[in-house]
């Protein structure tokens, strides 16, 4: 059945990926929606809530408001509170209610702009969008909006992180060792969006060199500032233990040739060779095995299916293939474009979808919520996703990053 | 790009000047797109010879999922007019206002205005601003000026001064403005007068005087505007004339 999920949960909606991505920006984020259960914003799909203040509130519509729409309640608001709390800037998010009646949210912020002298963002999200394309709205909007510093490179070379947020990444360290793995490949970090950096850091953004792009919620901001600032952009994460040097290669190739790449679609597929020296047989046999021909005999019966998100879990499946040989799928239920993913790799929004293909495999790799869709013959190997349950695996939730990957 | 949104009272006239319209601009040379924004869907049908596009609201229904390509829920007419109809919901039942905001919001995906690149966009809009799915055509990045079509009769000049409220109201969001008032004749007594005196106590110009002519209902009994039907009769002049008055003053504000 279309758009039914009888199994398995569902993943966060777009309202918490903005929430998300503007949590560490001092901004004051404002979800024009009806007062009641709203902590789900800000609690359950959100693991920095305990430990770092955000401004996020809920501006509490009702019936009659939204009946009359009565926007001027929620500018009288917004611009009291913004005055007081004087945050670097102003999100006020859509959600089903504003949606249905149609709330113009970017006209509401430029009026609270003019009132405040803040600067305002409105963000047409319907609770019914994934969390990705949440992220990516917001990530969009701050770099068009704050990136707006001098397109002066930095002397050495510097990487931007573009799409990172605790609900891909968790908060189980992984971050930080991208940021580690960078470091120790010669190069300098530029800003992290949207985890560790400040507004501040992103206005400076455009000095990087080179983007990279860590899920799909960073690609809009990442060919903003292609557009913008000339900055080209690599998509991938340094999972396991051979992936991460194809990519820092990759990486470096990109500062110098200003193409994208996607790192682990092969050579050819619009994508420029990932370095000078891509053609020995190390980076040969690697090539063959990340771009999804499992020409072995007993391929589809040994294949691992990995679901997720489209950037985290291609990347991952390139590291299960370089580092273990056993040829890796994703099964992407999110949004996402052909390009970010291998020929292999199928888009699955619909947990009819999955039941049809996950039978082909013979280990799951999934967050533990999807384990009832595993058969008795198949392993499943748990991978949390917080995006999908929230914060209840965090304690068991592995950090992956440029580090061996257990068979 | 020239964008402009009509509106006006129910019945008034507003499809059928909004199809002459944007015949007469293609017949202009002008590459034009005209969205129907009424759950009727019938404001582009006498460009097309009766024979009616496929609404977006209606391709949403029978397929179930959006449409890929803007051919899928356009058809081209007289002039080679690009038509969309937002269509609506099953009567009775859910949000038209809703509807054409998604409509837009899709063709917004589909890259319409960067793919199809036209010189004018015409929204036809259901009688009154009765809610904020109906305000869209206006939002900013849509239509930047409002023609109000009006007869001389009590109850649209009522309609016109409630749309020209509603478009002040918004003046604050960026919105856009009323340019004025294209008046559709019914032969009313003393019609002039009347609409002369209602657009000058709401600082309102009359911007074209099209006069009742059997010759629109002959043409629309064949699926066609005047314009198609004979471009030399006085009342297709009419059109022409307002399309390129509309054309100059875009020139000159570039």
């Amino acid at each position: 059945m279309r758009q039914v999920a009888g199994l398995i949960s569902t993943y966060s909606s777009d309202e918490f990926g903005i929430c998300s991505a503007l949590y560490e920006l001092g901004g004051m984020v404002v979800m024009h929606d009806a007062s009641g259960c709203n902590s789900t914003y800000t609690t359950h799909d959100e693991p920095r809530w305990y430990d770092m203040d955000s401004m996020i509130y809920i501006s509490a519509i009702s019936e009659m408001e939204a009946i009359m729409g009565d926007d001027e309640k929620l500018i009288r608001d917004l611009t009291e509170t913004a005055l007081e709390m004087k945050p670097k800037f102003v999100a006020v998010v859509g959600a089903p209610i504003p949606y249905m009646i149609g709330t113009d949210l970017p006209a509401i912020a430029a009026i609270t702009e003019q009132e405040t002298g803040i600067p305002c963002m409105g963000f047409a999200a319907n609770g019914m969008n994934y969390y990705t394309k949440g992220v990516s709205m917001a990530l969009e909007a701050i770099v068009r909006r704050f990136c707006t510093g001098p397109a002066v490179r930095t002397e050495n070379l510097s990487v931007n992180i573009l799409g990172a947020t605790p609900l891909d990444f968790s908060l189980n360290g992984s971050v930080d060792s991208i940021k580690d793995w960078i470091r120790e490949n010669g190069m300098d970090l530029g800003a992290c969006l949207s985890m560790g950096s400040t507004l501040e850091d992103i206005a400076g953004a455009g000095r990087a060199h080179v983007n990279l792009v860590v899920s799909y919620g960073g690609l809009a901001a990442a060919r903003y500032l292609k557009k913008q600032y000339g900055i080209p952009y690599v998509v991938g994460v340094p999972f396991g233990e051979k992936f991460p040097a194809m990519l820092a290669k990759m990486l470096k190739e990109a500062a110098s040739s200003g193409k994208d790449l996607v790192s682990y679609r092969p050579v050819g597929k619009n994508q420029a060779p990932p370095g000078t020296d891509s053609q020995n047989s190390e980076d040969h046999l690697a090539g063959d095995r990340i771009n999804g021909r499992h020409t072995g005999k007993d391929a589809d019966k040994t294949r691992i299916s990995i679901i997720g998100e489209s950037i985290f879990s291609a990347s991952l499946a390139a590291a299960i293939e370089l580092d273990c040989g056993i040829p890796t799928r994703v099964l992407c239920p999110l949004d996402t474009e052909d390009i970010l993913l291998r020929e292999c790799d199928l888009r699955t929004p619909e947990e009819d979808d999955l039941m049809k293909y996950l039978p082909e495999t013979k280990i799951i790799v999934g967050d533990p919520m999807y384990r009832v869709l595993c058969g008795k013959d198949q392993r499943f190997c748990p991978l949390p996703h917080e995006a999908f349950s929230g914060r209840i695996y965090d304690p068991v939730n592995p950090n992956l990053i440029n580090r061996k990957l257990a068979k | 790009m020239l964008k402009l949104a009509l509106y006006g009272k129910g019945g008034i006239g507003k499809s059928t000047t909004t199809s002459n319209l944007a015949a007469a601009f293609a017949v202009l040379g002008k590459k034009v797109i005209q969205i129907g924004c009424d759950p009727k869907a019938d404001s582009t049908i006498n460009l097309l010879g009766g024979h009616p596009v496929k609404p977006v609201m209606n391709y949403l229904r029978e397929y179930d999922e959006e449409p890929e390509k803007i051919e899928q829920i356009a058809a081209r007419g007289f002039g080679d007019v690009l038509c969309i109809e937002t269509g609506g919901p099953t009567p009775g039942l859910g949000c038209a206002g809703r509807g054409i905001i998604t409509t837009f919001s899709l063709l917004e995906d589909l890259e319409l205005f960067e793919t199809y690149k036209p010189d004018v966009v015409l929204y036809d809009v259901l009688g009154d601003v009765v809610c904020g799915g109906f305000a869209a055509p206006i939002r900013e990045g849509y239509a930047s000026q409002v023609l109000i079509v009006t007869s001389g009769e009590k109850m649209a000049l009522y309609a016109a001064k409630n749309i020209n409220t509603a478009v002040r109201n918004f003046e604050d969001r960026g919105y856009a403005s009323v340019r004025g008032i294209i008046l559709n004749r019914r032969n009313v007594e003393n019609e002039w007068e009347k609409v002369s005196t209602f657009a000058e106590e709401n600082h309102l110009q009359i911007i074209a005087d099209i006069p009742r002519s059997p010759d629109i209902i002959r043409y629309e009994d064949e699926g066609k505007t005047v314009i198609e039907g004979d471009r030399n009769l006085p009342v297709s002049q009419k059109y022409l004339e307002l399309a390129k008055m509309l054309l100059e003053e875009e020139e000159k504000q570039k």
